[in-house]
């Protein structure tokens, strides 16, 4: 099977140093993927090279079996993004925040729809109408996980979905992304939050320096990755 | 299309939520209005106020009694420049160069009562045109209103959403540029009403005109929003941007137009009307004066018409020999001040060729020149007016000496001042002052304004081909 998402012996360079060096990992359909590491480990590089914000060095990245550098307009069009700052306009409300990016990204949605994504990401009614620049950043963090949703698409890339978000909305967004996959979307979430990323992640990968330096698959460890045996292979990958 | 309307429609609402957007398009907005309300009524009350003392000047000059002829040469005329309609929007050279002209035998006099003149007691005011605030004004608007257009989405982190919602660097790129273009046709709109003013009130070359002068203000405007834009992609943090735009807007707006001025002057000496009025004062005393009708500077002119005429001395003349040697001495004077005059406008008109070319480093001067040649009050339409005044002057002053060479005797003429009644003979009858043209000073047909104005327009072209080309290399590289 074609994996959704693919980087092959990926290597990017910016300022003359490798901020990912060799890393390759595929992501098939339907998988969870979650990528730790610390600060500066490359995780979020990794998913601006998928949207085709950065250029490989050497390597590639692959979305669909098709290298991102071929069709990038295509390849962003597969993929939803959450970037890590909810970047969104204060000067808007949540409806028309999402309206217009929906827009954009070519997709009518209904009123109905936009009421249904934010309910599902619990953000409060009585807020949708004011304006983002009275939001907290868990607010903002909503809205942004409500566009992800209304996307539509069967990639969806997260950089730090959970930040900002309170212990409940963290739980809710889990299962959230555990229903998309089980509906046949592909999700890559980069995070520091090693207890979210086992508990929802069907494979966790860990980034040190550039380099994917080991992976724990649920499959090999009786459907769950044990939290306790990937923050001490952490630790120790961050030691040596 | 659909992508870069909907984000120039989100741009459009960002500014429209904006207090500061706002109070900055209100109080230029409020300038336009204001100065262009205030201009026009200046520029048509000046425009009637000159045809009624053109129309006086030639009442009273055809009301003069019974003369000798030359006393009416020396009596004298006015001419007056009276302004085009599109003067109301940019009074360009005329705020400088004088409007009207005392027109007399043996003179070429400088054109008087410039508006800057009259503006000095209203404290200079009276300089701030609508011209000024299009050509210096709402650039300034533009780069406050612009200069983040691109960055703010960057620096937030909403250009990263922009592109991932799979739009590309060239339909954000023209998104903006079509926002911005939109508050810039905003602002032509007064421009625009003005044009229309003009088209209902004048014939339809001016109308044309006003057309052709609302086109290129559009294009001097797509300058500095193409130039915004540019910047926006180009650098990488706002307050870099700012102060880049503000740094060129000086540059272009302020400075270069002061170098060009200065380099022009350097590099063409064209002495002022005074200056050369005293070098060709050397020169007009070896023509002789043509009020001494013995002065030997004739006496080659004497020796030819006596042998035309057969005769033995000026005494048996057909005609009036004082009257030959006016007209002789007026034609000899007048060519050499128009040697002198086409020298001085030569030299006036390469500056300002030279100065124009300093558009090719300032959008700012390439406007200037064309919007004063379109509007008809560029420094080629003041020479006009000074030939066109000096041909009317010309042919009042030489059919008066004609009348003094045919209906005067030289023996009355010669005894005038000592016989009253050879003085009552030397008088002609007023209905000859009807010799005096009407002088009514019109601009060029639209055309022929256009066809000056192409240079200028064509830098501005040039401009924006340049800067199209950054925004296009800018729209392809575009990343978070």
């Amino acid at each position: 099977m074609t994996p959704t998402l693919e980087a092959r012996s990926l290597v990017v360079m910016r300022d003359g140093a490798a901020v990912l060096n060799d890393v390759s990992f595929a992501i098939a359909p339907g998988e969870v993927f979650a990528l730790l590491g610390g600060n500066g480990a490359g995780k979020s590089t990794t998913l601006l090279t998928f949207l085709g914000f950065l250029q490989p060095t050497a390597g590639d990245v692959l979305v669909a079996g098709r290298s991102v550098g071929d069709d990038v307009e295509a390849a962003r069009a597969k993929i939803a993004y959450l970037p890590e700052a909810a970047s969104l306009y204060g000067h808007l409300n949540a409806y028309e925040n999402l309206g217009y990016f929906l827009d954009l990204a070519g997709r009518k949605v209904s009123r109905a729809a936009l009421d249904a994504a934010l309910d599902q990401v619990a953000l409060p009614t009585e807020a949708r109408q004011r304006r983002m620049q009275s939001y907290s950043k868990g607010m903002r963090q909503k809205t942004a996980i409500a566009l992800a949703l209304l996307r539509d698409t069967p990639i969806l890339l997260l950089d730090e979905p959970t930040s900002g978000l309170d212990p409940v909305a963290i739980d809710e967004f889990h299962a959230m992304v555990q229903a998309l996959a089980a509906a046949g979307r592909t999700v890559l979430m980069v995070t520091h939050d090693v207890y979210g990323a086992c508990q929802v992640a069907d494979r966790v990968g860990l980034l040190r320096g550039g380099r994917l330096v080991g992976s724990f698959a649920a499959s090999d460890a009786g459907g769950r990755i044990d939290t306790e045996t990937v923050h001490a292979a952490f630790a120790a990958r961050e030691a040596a | 299309m659909s992508a870069m309307w909907r984000i120039a429609r989100e741009e459009w609402r960002l500014w429209a939520r904006s207090r500061v957007v706002l109070l900055a398009g209100l109080i230029i907005a409020v300038l336009i209005v204001v100065t262009s309300v205030l201009t026009a009524l200046r520029v048509t009350a000046e425009a009637e106020r000159r045809a009624d003392r053109q129309a006086s000047a030639e009442a009273t000059f055809f009301a003069q009694p019974d003369r000798h002829p030359h006393r009416m040469v020396h009596y004298g005329h006015y001419a007056f420049r009276t302004p085009p309609p599109l003067a109301a929007f940019d009074p360009g050279v005329d705020a400088v160069t004088g409007q009207s002209i005392f027109l007399e035998g043996h003179r070429q006099n400088t054109a008087m009562f410039a508006d800057t003149r009259a503006g000095a007691d209203l404290g200079g005011c009276a300089a701030l045109t609508p011209a000024n605030i299009y050509q210096l004004l709402l650039p300034l608007l533009l780069i406050v209103i612009g200069h983040g257009v691109v960055l703010r989405e960057r620096e937030s982190g909403t250009l990263a959403v922009l592109l991932a919602q799979g739009q590309s660097g060239r339909a954000i790129a023209g998104g903006k540029a079509l926002a911005l273009a939109g508050i810039a046709g905003v602002f032509l709109l007064p421009l625009a009403g003005l044009a229309l003013f003009t088209a209902a009130r004048a014939e339809a070359s001016q109308a044309s005109a006003a057309a052709a002068l609302v086109a290129g203000y559009g294009l001097y405007l797509a300058v500095w929003c193409a130039l915004v834009l540019a910047v926006s992609l180009w650098v990488r943090q706002r307050s870099v941007a700012l102060g880049l735009l503000v740094l060129i807007w000086l540059l272009v707006a302020l400075i270069v137009p002061r170098v060009a001025i200065n380099t022009a002057s350097a590099m063409i000496d064209a002495p002022g009307k005074i200056e050369s009025d005293l070098v060709m004062l050397s020169q007009q005393r070896k023509l002789g004066d043509g009020h001494n009708a013995a002065d030997p500077a004739f006496d080659a002119l004497q020796k030819q018409v006596l042998e035309q005429y057969e005769a033995q001395s000026v005494e048996e003349l057909p005609i009036n020999w004082r009257g030959v040697v006016a007209g002789y001495s007026e034609q000899k004077l007048t060519a050499m001040m128009n040697a002198f005059a086409e020298d001085r406008m030569r030299r006036e008109a390469s500056q300002s060729r030279i100065v124009t070319w300093f558009g090719l480093a300032s959008p700012t001067l390439a406007i200037g020149a064309a919007s004063r040649t379109l509007a008809g009050t560029d420094l080629a339409t003041h020479h006009r007016f000074l030939r066109e005044s000096e041909g009317l002057r010309f042919d009042f002053v030489q059919g008066l000496n004609d009348l003094h060479a045919k209906a005067l005797t030289y023996a009355d003429d010669a005894a005038r001042s000592t016989d009253s009644a050879a003085e009552q003979r030397t008088r002609v009858n007023a209905a000859s002052w009807r010799l005096l043209d009407a002088f009514r000073f019109a601009p060029d047909p639209a055309e022929v304004r256009a066809a000056r104005a192409l240079l200028p327009l064509m830098v501005l072209l040039g401009w924006l081909v340049v800067l199209g080309g950054a925004i296009g290399a800018g729209a392809r590289r575009l990343r978070p």
